[in-house]
């Protein structure tokens, strides 16, 4: 069974949209980790679905580099987050704000 | 070792002295003997010896020209430290040790044996005095005459102000330091305009590159393709402008008209202060710049006129105003701007070796009429003022009759000094107006700057006489005049070797008699054509003659000498007649109103006060309004904007990552909608 291509990009739309939501709504900066999560893996859905619309393996090996990279994101986030959490015993990103005007 | 090697170190002694005084006496002083002032008369007396020295191997034909530093090495010019010694810098250098070390004697019986506090400061004053105006005198350059000028200037102002607790010596530093200042203002811009117009401020120079005076005769008598001239003017003009300029600081710091208000206000400095300054440091040196350049001036005869008219003018002037004052000091300080005035005189009329001798003459009878008058201080308790004294004369016979033989010397009657010299400037003077009248204008001048000259000579012998009666003759008129304080040896040695000098020193130059003898006495004449051609006595007499085209009228010099001599005598005369007896009265009062102009110096410090506050002042606030309203106005408008702006647009920076992420979708949807819209693929 062949799926069409506009479908995977109605899906990889909808999962950017629901993490471009999350980012713009929450304030937890551990919801924002995962919804920056959902956005990267939106983009490897195109990717993994272009390559095997077109039938070669480049876009499938760029969503493993995407891969790698959010995992990378995810270790800085979550020290950052650590840092977050130590000097305002919180990690609501709207407290953070002492060094604003 | 040759003397001329050692002449350098002769401005090191009296700076190392000061170094001494100033670093002992901050950090140890206990350990500094006499308050600094041994120091200082063994660093004057060893730059004494070397200044003999050098002055006997100049007689012996040597001479120094050389560059010790070069500091600012450009490729169109240098800036370089050198030294020159002729027989013009190996006199002065004889006579500023002389009257240095005979100053710092002199200290000890003023300052040290009065109980004064804050020697250190004194003495090193006074070194750092000395050791700036000897590296003056043996500057090679223009620019380095002008470095130790300001700080002769900036020593003197730290003289002078040196009782700073009491009100007067403050203010009356603060005036000298800013009147010199006015004019070395315009001698700064004449050093520089000597270093554009010619490229060199050298004096002399050598045979490749001379220095600037002959560079200007060269542009006068040959081809000008070596030096620029600004404003469009002929070499002749500009370099008439490049004198003017130089000649402001002379003025300034010789003390002649306009700019002469400073000192008898410096009067207010401890009197040996007043002796180096007036006889041989601060004041000296504007004449000795004349005289030093004179290879300059004598190329442009307008210049020379213009010297000799002020110098004249001051001289008759002052002399006036002499005539009335009360304190002694103030006679002298004076009869000091008078005398200079007569030194103008005699180097404005091309009278080279005449102006010379008379600065030589006048540094050592002045040394002396300032240090007698000091001892009379400090008998009378620091009480200056004449009509206090009277009878001193047997109480103190060796200030008396030295400054008997001073004041000879200054009224100018023969055989002292100041007769001989006096009698040359004028005769000089003379001369060359009648030779000139031929010319033009500038004989005019000359022969008015005569004029004024000879009639100064009635009121210098008349205002001398006339502090000698009251000082020293009558009777006493106070109870201090009645027991004097007694002064030490230190008082009455410099007097002494002074007052011989004073009476001595003119016979090294006796024109009249040279003229009427047939002999050959006129031994300063012979000094001053010394071994380097472009700073001869005759070499400037050619420059005068064939340059400047001054001529000199056959007149004898007995006829000259005797008209002031007879002047002179009817001076004194008129002050023996009017102050001899027990009890003078104060004749100067018939003259009335005249006596309270004159009293009153013609109101000179009026109208420069109302000058710097009428004039300047007003225009000051002009100048800082636009500077406060309009020039800072633009820069703080600016700035006030831009911090304004600044204030409204940081609120974009939230803080909170929402707002970002916000702003960065909505530019890229705004983005895409673009690209579509434009591409055409969208609506």
């Amino acid at each position: 069974m062949v799926v069409a291509a506009q479908y995977y990009l109605l899906l990889a739309a909808a999962v950017f949209c629901i993490g471009l939501f999350g980012v713009l709504t929450r304030r937890n900066a551990l919801v924002f980790l995962m919804s920056v999560e959902l956005m990267l893996n939106a983009a490897n859905i195109n990717f993994v679905a272009f390559s095997h619309q077109y039938g070669n393996l480049t876009g499938q090996t760029f969503s493993l580099f995407v891969m790698a990279l959010a995992a990378a994101e995810v270790a800085v986030g979550i020290g950052i987050i650590l840092v977050l959490y130590r000097n305002f015993k919180d990690i609501d990103v709207t407290k953070a704000t002492t060094m604003r005007w | 070792m040759a003397a001329l090697d050692l002449t350098p170190v002769i401005p090191l002694l009296p700076f190392a002295s000061f170094l001494i005084a100033l670093l002992v006496g901050h950090f140890y002083p206990r350990a500094l003997p006499k308050g600094g002032a041994v120091p200082g008369i063994l660093a004057t007396g060893v730059a004494l010896f070397l200044a003999a020295w050098t002055a006997v191997a100049v007689s012996g034909g040597e001479t120094l020209n050389e560059t010790v530093y070069t500091w600012v090495a450009a490729d169109s010019f240098e800036l370089t430290f050198g030294v020159l010694v002729d027989p013009l810098s190996s006199m002065m250098l004889v006579i500023v040790t002389l009257v240095a070390f005979l100053v710092h004697i002199f200290s000890l019986g003023y300052m040290n044996d009065e109980g004064e506090t804050g020697l250190p400061r004194y003495y090193a004053g006074l070194g750092l005095f000395s050791a700036s105006m000897l590296a003056f005198v043996i500057a090679d350059n223009l620019l380095m005459a002008f470095m130790f000028f300001e700080l002769v200037g900036l020593c003197s102002y730290l003289l002078i102000g040196f009782w700073f607790r009491e009100e007067g010596p403050p203010s009356a530093a603060k005036k000298a330091f800013l009147v010199t200042r006015f004019g070395d203002y315009f001698f700064l811009i004449g050093v520089v305009a000597v270093f554009a117009t010619f490229g060199t401020a050298k004096f002399v120079g050598t045979e490749e590159s001379p220095g600037f005076p002959v560079l200007a005769e060269h542009a006068l008598t040959g081809s000008a393709e070596h030096v620029h001239t600004f404003l469009g003017m002929a070499p002749e003009a500009w370099f008439g402008v490049v004198g003017m300029l130089i000649l402001g600081g002379v003025i300034g710091k010789s003390a002649q008209f306009p700019l002469h208000t400073w000192l008898p206000d410096a009067m207010e400095g401890p009197t040996p202060v007043s002796a180096l300054i007036h006889a041989a440091t601060m004041v000296a040196a504007g004449v000795y710049l004349v005289a030093r350049i004179y290879g300059f001036y004598a190329l442009n005869p307008t210049l020379l006129a213009i010297i000799a008219f002020i110098g004249g003018f001051t001289a008759l002037f002052a002399a006036t105003m002499g005539v009335v004052k009360k304190e002694i000091k103030q006679v002298l300080a004076y009869s000091t701007i008078s005398q200079y005035g007569y030194i103008m005189l005699g180097l404005g009329a091309g009278g080279y070796v005449a102006g010379t001798f008379h600065l030589l003459t006048h540094a050592f009878f002045k040394a002396l009429l300032f240090l007698g008058a000091g001892s009379v201080i400090i008998a009378m308790h620091h009480n200056e003022n004449m009509w206090d004294m009277g009878g001193l004369k047997e109480k103190m016979p060796v200030t008396y009759y030295t400054f008997l033989s001073g004041s000879l010397a200054l009224a100018g009657i023969v055989p002292f000094a100041g007769f001989w010299s006096k009698d040359e400037v004028l005769y000089e003077a003379l001369v060359h107006g009648l030779g000139g009248m031929e010319a033009g204008y500038e004989g005019a001048l000359l022969l008015g700057a005569y004029a004024m000259g000879l009639l100064a000579v009635f009121f210098t012998g008349f205002y001398t006489f006339r502090m000698v009666l009251l000082t020293f003759h009558g009777e006493p008129r106070s109870e201090t005049a009645r027991n004097p304080h007694g002064v030490g040896w230190n008082v009455k040695f410099p007097l002494v070797v002074l007052g011989i000098l004073a009476a001595t020193v003119g016979f090294v130059n006796m024109v009249p008699v040279a003229e009427l003898t047939g002999m050959e006495i006129e031994f300063l004449h012979k000094w001053l054509d010394g071994p380097i051609h472009v700073t001869q006595a005759h070499y400037y007499g050619e420059l005068l003659h064939d340059v400047a085209h001054i001529q000199a009228a056959e007149v004898s010099s007995l006829v000259a000498g005797a008209v002031s001599l007879a002047l002179a005598l009817a001076g004194a005369g008129l002050a023996l007649a009017l102050y001899r007896g027990p009890a003078p009265e104060e004749h100067t009062e018939k003259l009335g109103s005249l006596k309270t102009v004159l009293y009153n110096n013609y109101y000179q410090d009026e109208y420069q006060v109302w000058l710097a506050e009428g004039l300047t002042m007003p225009l000051a606030r002009l100048a800082d309004k636009f500077d406060q309203g309009i020039v800072d106005g633009v820069v703080n408008g600016v700035s006030t904007v831009s911090k304004a702006s600044g204030r409204r647009v940081r609120k974009v920076q939230s803080g909170f990552v929402t707002n970002y992420v916000a702003a960065a979708a909505f530019g890229l949807v705004v983005l895409i909608i673009a690209a579509g819209v434009f591409g055409g693929w969208l609506l």
